[in-house]
């Protein structure tokens, strides 16, 4: 019960009230770039949330199994080298940040040609954005989100298994998707107006966008006052 | 405008000898290759380096509010001697982990115990420092850590004023919160405007006190 | 081929008539999260500075052995590595900004302005163009950063660098320092650079 709790407050979080583009500014280039008609949107925002839920399975296992203090692949790697206590004590997160970018990489690219060579319907859709999400701090950033809350975490039983894990990844690019499509409508009705000729373009995008970020403000608070309402809160469970 | 796109095709030309070489797969590879270690000695010295400094940072950041937190701002200079307990409370099938520090003068008197606390805020997870006493009575004085409330409002929570009113606070009753004035001992004053930050870290500190209260003894 | 700038020529061309965030629209995503306040402002451009000159440097001196196909990975492995370093850094000797930073020190690595100034200078170039080219970069980028942050930070708070410049009287516009008020600043502060280069 708990458990289930715990994976809709992420996914409420990261798509609506923590929304990657509106609260954290990661993703602001496809946002401004690839948000011009709704279709192209949409299909960008499915390609960003595929390979963000790939890089998250990745990034998860790798800082688990690998990077992490303790991990159980380093301990075996390094215990034909060292005693196996000094095995146990390698830390390897300063590796991280080269691992990731890395990961991502060699992911979009097999995605794009097992896409290619199996869905061709499908790569014609969405296929020519997949080069350029390798660049999208969206993924990067997701990944160092699940990075955080696996290692140097004080209570181990909050470290982040991989099903939520893939919760933050999945519903962080619906609510990127989220964002690109209503910024497409938008920008397509925005075509049709008389804006100031020095604001066409990027500039009116990022006004646009705060307006944006403000109704998304509207949502903060819901993902606490959730909580609230499905577990018991504290006052009852001391009174017993 | 810059040019995004500068990769060329390759043109079919005759090569010498050294441009062969220089672009064949091996001398490429071996760049790599080169390079890829040179970075790992340069990161593993920075590791070994700096990760000593990082640690103590990191407990620092805990470690120096402890005394300010006991002993109230005036005779924060003294110094304390600090041990770190995990402690593990059983709480609905589900284990709960607190970080305490035991903090004792230099004659070994004990001064009382901090701990972390963490819990959901408005915005995000409020992280807090919850002093008490050595009998875990009173509660000696709260810090905040790290809260991402809204700025004007709920970010009030991280003064001095209002996070005063938690010192001295008896562990024997739960707190609440009431909206303009406290009438009763048990009561904190609600931040106008952010009361529901003002629950959150209430409820974290109760709930916290609440676990704690027969675990700590002098 | 065109004929490519000389090195003073890369350096005033990145601090205004390349300016990375208001003429070549890169690298926004830091350049919105960091400008609620001028300090984490110039820490940001400060970690910049350290990737983009060093980065710039070791592809300019390596550009006689890249290959096309290789390219992108010797440079995104060049960058993690010093955002790495300047990540561990501000975490020894500055550990308070590197907290408030959080994961846009590493977002670095993604900042699309980077790997651009290897592919369009470093790659090359000399070494002394390409270190000018990236002292030039970040200071436009430091600059635009800067400008941001300043609005921001005087209008949310009444503070420069957390001294007060206007009256206590001052109603703080929260807006300015929550998400909405860091797109507001940099749209009307684009549309503003836009009209004035127009007008020259």
């Amino acid at each position: 019960m708990n458990y289930i709790v715990d994976i809709l407050l992420i996914a409420i979080s990261a798509a609506l009230v923590n929304n990657f583009v509106l609260y954290y500014f990661v993703g602001i280039c496809p946002f401004i770039g690839v948000s011009r008609r709704v279709d192209m949107a949409f299909g960008m925002g499915c390609a960003v949330t595929f390979v963000i839920s790939i890089a998250a399975i990745l990034s998860w296992s790798i800082t688990v199994f690998v990077l992490a203090p303790g991990a159980l692949v380093t301990k075996w790697a390094a215990g034909f080298f060292v005693s196996a206590q000094e095995a146990a004590q390698i830390d390897l997160t300063i590796l991280c940040y080269l691992v990731y970018i890395f990961a991502i990489a060699s992911a979009v690219q097999f995605v794009e040609m097992y896409v290619r060579k199996f869905f061709p319907p499908l790569y014609k859709s969405f296929g020519v954005f997949l080069p350029l999400i390798t660049t999208n701090c969206a993924i990067l950033f997701a990944c160092l989100t699940i990075m955080s809350k696996v290692v140097g975490v004080d209570n181990p039983a909050d470290a982040w298994d991989l099903g939520r894990s893939l919760t933050l990844a999945v519903f962080g690019g619906v609510g990127f998707t989220i964002a690109i499509v209503i910024m497409a409508g938008i920008r397509e009705e925005l075509d049709l107006c008389d804006i100031p000729k020095p604001f066409k373009g990027p500039a009116i995008t990022m006004i646009v966008a705060g307006i944006l970020a403000m109704a998304f403000m509207g949502f903060t608070g819901v993902d606490s006052g959730l909580k609230n309402a499905l577990t018991p809160p504290a006052q009852e469970d001391v009174q017993k | 405008m810059v040019d995004m796109n500068p990769l060329k095709p390759l043109q079919p030309m005759p090569l010498s000898m050294m441009q062969y070489f220089r672009e064949s797969y091996i001398v490429q590879g071996w760049l790599v290759l080169m390079l890829c270690f040179f970075f790992g000695g340069t990161l593993s010295g920075v590791q070994l380096k700096l990760n000593p400094i990082i640690e103590e940072n990191k407990a620092n950041e805990t470690k120096q509010r402890i005394p300010e937190l006991l002993l109230g701002p005036s005779e924060a200079q003294q110094p304390l001697d600090l041990k770190l307990h995990t402690i593990e409370v059983e709480k609905k099938g589900r284990k709960v982990f607190y970080n305490v520090y035991e903090a004792r003068f230099a004659d070994g008197k004990l001064a009382g115990w901090v701990t972390k606390a963490v819990g959901q805020g408005y915005a995000d997870r409020i992280e807090l420092l919850l002093g008490l006493d050595p009998n875990a009575e009173k509660i000696t004085g709260v810090f905040i850590l790290d809260q991402k409330e809204t700025p004007g409002l709920g970010n009030k929570i991280v003064t001095e004023k209002w996070r005063s009113q938690f010192a001295g606070k008896e562990t024997k009753q739960l707190l609440t919160v009431v909206k303009g004035g406290v009438k009763a001992d048990h009561q904190i004053d609600a931040i106008s405007g952010a009361t529901i930050s003002s629950k959150s870290v209430t409820a974290i500190i109760n709930t916290a006190v609440n676990d704690l209260k027969g675990k700590l003894r002098g | 081929m065109a004929e490519q700038p000389t090195a003073s020529e890369r350096f005033i061309q990145g601090i205004l008539p390349e300016n990375p965030v208001y003429r070549q629209v890169l690298g926004l995503c830091p350049t919105l999260a960091v400008t609620n306040g001028m300090k984490p402002a110039m820490t940001m451009a400060g970690a910049v500075l350290f990737v983009l000159v060093c980065s710039n440097i070791i592809t300019s001196l390596i550009r006689g052995l890249l290959k096309p196909h290789l390219r992108i990975i010797v440079f995104t492995l060049t960058i993690a590595t010093f955002v790495t370093i300047a990540d561990r850094f501000l975490a020894a000797f500055m550990y308070d900004m590197s907290k408030a930073l959080g994961p846009y020190i590493p977002l670095i690595i993604v900042n699309c302005i980077i790997i651009c100034r290897c592919e369009v200078c470093a790659s090359k170039q000399g070494v002394f163009t390409a270190a000018s080219d990236a002292v030039g970069q970040s200071l436009g980028y430091a600059l635009a950063l800067s400008s941001i942050a300043i609005v921001r930070e005087v209008l949310g708070t009444g503070m420069i660098f957390g001294y007060r410049v206007l009256p206590e009287a001052w109603p703080d516009w929260s807006i300015m320092i929550l998400p909405p008020g860091a797109f507001l600043t940099l749209g009307l502060l684009m549309g503003t650079v836009n009209w004035f280069s127009e007008r020259k």
